[in-house]
């Protein structure tokens, strides 16, 4: 069966980019622009995976994370934050939200499909 | 898989996403300028930079991730308030925005140059005034640590043990789970590294069922691991859990004293983890017995406790704060739901297909008229008056507002009030009066060109203003609204106001006019608009470009536009722009000639009148005690179908003057659907365009002012006067 990821980013390009690489790995892929619009997509259903941007119009990565890790059907659902910000004060607030895996942007694809792959079997 | 399409699509996608970030820091830089930058704009304002950044480094433009980084930094910095705005950071940051469109540009188009990475190199120099080096390092610096440290830990004394795989203890926290780490799914990815030779489960420490949290992980896992991978990778599959676990991992052939030190360290007992790795097969029993016994021996026995990480747990004002950005976000959000947005292509594709249909609808209604039946009549009617308004919607999809044209321009007054030393405040009004897209596109040249000539040649220096009792700083502005079915875009300026005299002097001079020619005020102000006409003294590096005012008028006209110009001397000029609001669907008034038809727009049409007898020879008529000169669409257009009678004469409008043209038949009015002409006809003179009438056949559009400088041009060359239609086109001739 294949694993659902959501992908959370306000760029549309980025989103495709990682739409297509995960897709390709044989991943199905949710795409939000912000966490609002994850909150309203993700309502529910299955998601093996969260991959959210922290910098974003609307609700932030980090607001995301603390009211998608209040729902029970996401509580166990891993979340990779996309950062440039290494700032540890933002690391640390996301890691008490419940995000404990980081990719830092700008990253490759290949990277990408590396801390999925970790993630999610 | 084959994603190269759908990854170049993924590419437009990005263009398109850094135009528009572009053009959004743009707009917030010009604002703090203004002093009117709030909080919001400055997060706003990172996260363009963010974006651009991170989405730039997905397509491997390392040009562009390595020079927005620079921004990004001042930036956040500035988000931060660390830094303030000043003039000096702000002029900065808006070459910095130039050169990141450059590089975004110049990536996508093959690569960027030697020449824009200098560029680059240049603006990080002085972007570095606002960001502390250091700063710039502190991410590789901290990356660098973690490995180092590992590195020491190998280096540690020790026999070697006879093992050929690699051992891993992994212990985790209790709550890993509850942070979405499978312990399992990273075991699974050791195998992308080598073969699991065998995991041995580790449930010493799962309490009894009843007290358990199921919630919790209490296991702990032993595995080897035969792989050619090094230690950096094997570790790298664990950083994500690395805080949160205590993981092990001992090369092939590790140090003996490595394994003492995980046996002593293990809380479960030296014994039952010996039993453990023996049965992995990392140790041998007798390498077992010699570790047990060096750890006897240990006098101190150094616990490694597990580094727990705590519950998550989220302060209650955190949690309100997000709530209330939350029904913020709801409400703005309301408002963006109003829009969508469509590739144009697919627009396009709508409109010419609604054009289509009006054709096949006008087609339909008259044979319904022909065929006398009431009934279909009245329906084909009702379908066409239907099919008329889902026209007129389409239509009106495509418009924008002016405005996205207009938002240039602030920009280009204040880059350009510097380099002329002069204080020129733009003010823009009606930015959202709307017109078609396409229009808008054609638009920005020809006003940037007014915009820069009248802040060039109209306003004058702080000095001259003064002396003359205006204010020391000029005022440029940028008004539309429409006007009968057109838009109209009017670029003032309170400056010197032409100068007829002055005007009519140089056009002497250059020989455009004859010194007797008595013009008008307007007729001599419209002598600006000739090619090689040129007041400025000297060529300054903005209006004088090269690009006269005769270019702007040919653009303006190529759009079936007019340009007007008033100008009071001492109080300013205005230049006023009369558009229509489409390129896609005209009025047109529709003739015939010969058996050829004919589609004159019909706002350049005045009136239709009959071509007095017995004026073959010549090419003028009298209209109202005016001298007329007119075109014989027939000679034109080579027509050799039988001549009408008495042939008609439409009077036209053009550029302030009247041509008729004399034709055989007049039709009447009708929507025009422009279908522009194949490449093979691309060239064809005085035709801008074709159209299908409703009969189905196909009507040429008259490209009236092409036209007439043909006609005109043509009899120049054949008498030296020239012909009434080059008189009629020459003031000077007048």
């Amino acid at each position: 069966m294949s694993k659902t990821i959501l992908i959370v980013d306000d760029s549309a390009s980025l989103r495709q980019v990682v739409n297509l690489t995960l897709t390709g790995a044989g991943y199905t892929v949710i795409e939000a622009c912000d966490g609002r619009e994850a909150l309203a997509k993700a309502d529910g259903q299955k998601i093996h995976l969260i991959i959210s941007d922290v910098n974003m119009p609307n609700m932030d990565g980090l607001s995301f994370l603390r009211e998608v890790k209040k729902k029970p059907a996401y509580k166990f659902t891993p979340v990779i934050m996309l950062t440039t910000e290494a700032a540890e004060d933002k690391k640390k607030a996301g890691q008490e939200g419940g995000a404990k895996a980081w990719i830092v942007k700008p990253f490759q694809p290949a990277q990408m499909l590396a801390a999925v792959a970790k993630l999610v079997m | 898989m084959d994603t190269s399409g759908n990854f170049s699509q993924a590419l437009a996608t990005f263009a398109e996403e850094a135009r528009e970030l572009i053009a959004q820091m743009e707009e917030i830089l010009l604002r703090a300028e203004e002093g009117g930058c709030r909080d919001d704009d400055l997060h706003a304002l990172f996260r363009c930079a963010h974006t651009l950044k991170g989405s730039g480094g997905l397509f491997g433009l390392d040009e562009v991730v390595r020079f927005t980084h620079v921004v990004e930094n001042v930036l956040d910095r500035l988000r931060k308030g660390e830094i303030g705005f000043t003039s000096d950071l702000i002029t900065v940051l808006l070459e910095s925005q130039d050169q990141i469109d450059a590089i975004v540009h110049a990536s996508l188009d093959g690569g960027v140059g030697a020449e824009a990475v200098q560029r680059s190199d240049a603006l990080i120099d002085r972007l570095g005034a606002w960001v502390p080096h250091a700063h710039e390092d502190d991410d590789e610096a901290a990356a660098q640590v973690p490995a180092e440290q590992t590195e020491a830990v190998s280096a540690s004394g020790g026999g070697e043990i006879g093992s050929e795989h690699w051992h891993i203890s992994l212990r985790f926290s209790s709550d890993i789970l509850a942070d979405g780490m499978d312990p399992l799914s990273f075991i699974h990815y050791l195998s992308n590294y080598g073969e699991i030779v065998h995991v041995e489960t580790v449930a010493d420490h799962l309490p009894d069922l009843d007290a358990a949290d199921p919630e919790a992980c209490y296991l702990g896992f032993e595995v080897a691991l035969r792989s050619d991978a090094d230690k950096h990778e094997i570790e790298g599959v664990f950083d994500f859990i690395a805080e949160r676990a205590t993981i092990r991992i001992f090369p092939p052939h590790g140090k003996m004293e490595e394994f003492i030190r995980h046996i002593e360290s293990a809380p479960l007992g030296g014994q039952r983890l010996g039993e453990i790795l023996i049965a992995c097969g990392t140790l041998t029993a007798k390498e077992l017995e010699t570790a047990l016994n060096a750890q006897q021996a240990a006098e101190e026995s150094r616990r490694i406790g597990h580094i727990l990480v705590e519950n998550q747990s989220v302060h209650p004002a955190v949690v309100e704060a997000a709530a209330t950005r939350q029904r913020l976000h709801e409400e703005k959000r309301a408002g963006e739901a109003k829009s969508i947005k469509v590739p144009s292509d697919r627009l396009d594709a709508l409109i010419n297909r609604v054009g289509e249909l009006v054709i096949a609808g006008s087609g339909t209604y008259a044979q319904a008229s022909r065929a006398g039946l009431p009934e279909l009549h009245e329906s084909a009617s009702l379908l066409l008056s239907l099919v008329e308004d889902i026209r007129d919607m389409t239509l009106s999809l495509r418009m924008v507002p002016i405005g996205e044209v207009f938002s240039r321009f602030p920009r280009v007054v204040r880059d350009v009030s510097r380099e002329l030393g002069k204080d020129i405040e733009l003010v823009i009004t009606g930015a959202d009066a709307e017109l078609d897209k396409s229009m808008v596109e054609k638009l920005g040249d020809p006003l940037m060109h007014l915009i820069r000539n009248s802040m060039d040649h109209g306003i004058g220096s702080a000095e001259e203003r003064v002396a003359v009792g205006k204010p020391a700083h000029g005022t440029v502005g940028l008004n539309a609204y429409h006007e009968s079915g057109t838009i109209v875009v009017e670029v003032t300026d309170d400056g010197k106001g032409l100068d007829p005299a002055k005007i009519l002097a140089r056009a002497i001079d250059k020989g455009l006019v004859d010194a007797g020619a008595g013009l008008s005020e307007q007729e001599i102000f419209r002598l600006i608009l000739e090619p090689g006409f040129s007041t400025a003294e000297r060529i300054t590096n903005l209006s004088g470009r090269g690009v006269g005012m005769d270019v702007v008028r040919a653009n303006v006209e190529a759009m079936r536009g007019t340009l007007d110009i008033q100008s009071t001397l001492g109080r300013g000029t205005t230049m006023r722009l009369c558009l229509p609001l489409t390129l896609a669907i005209i009025d047109g008034f529709h003739v015939g000639v010969g058996a050829a038809h004919f589609i004159v727009p019909l706002d350049m049409v005045v009136e239709c009148v009959e071509l007095p007898e017995g004026i073959d020879s010549v090419d003028y008529m009298e209209l109202r005690d005016e001298a007329m000169p007119f075109v014989r669409l027939r000679e034109v257009f080579g027509e050799t179908g039988a001549p009408q009678v008495r042939p008609r004469v439409v009077v036209t409008r053009f550029g302030g003057r009247r041509v008729g043209l004399v034709v055989d038949r007049i039709h009447g009015k009708c929507q025009t659907v422009i279908k522009p002409l194949g490449p093979l006809f691309g060239n064809v003179p005085c035709v801008s365009g074709s159209t299908i009438l409703g009969s189905g056949e196909v009507a040429l559009i008259i490209d009236v002012a092409r036209l007439v400088h043909d006609v005109a041009g043509r009899e120049q060359q054949h008498s030296r006067k020239g012909g009434p239609v080059a008189a009629a086109l020459a003031p000077a001739a007048a």
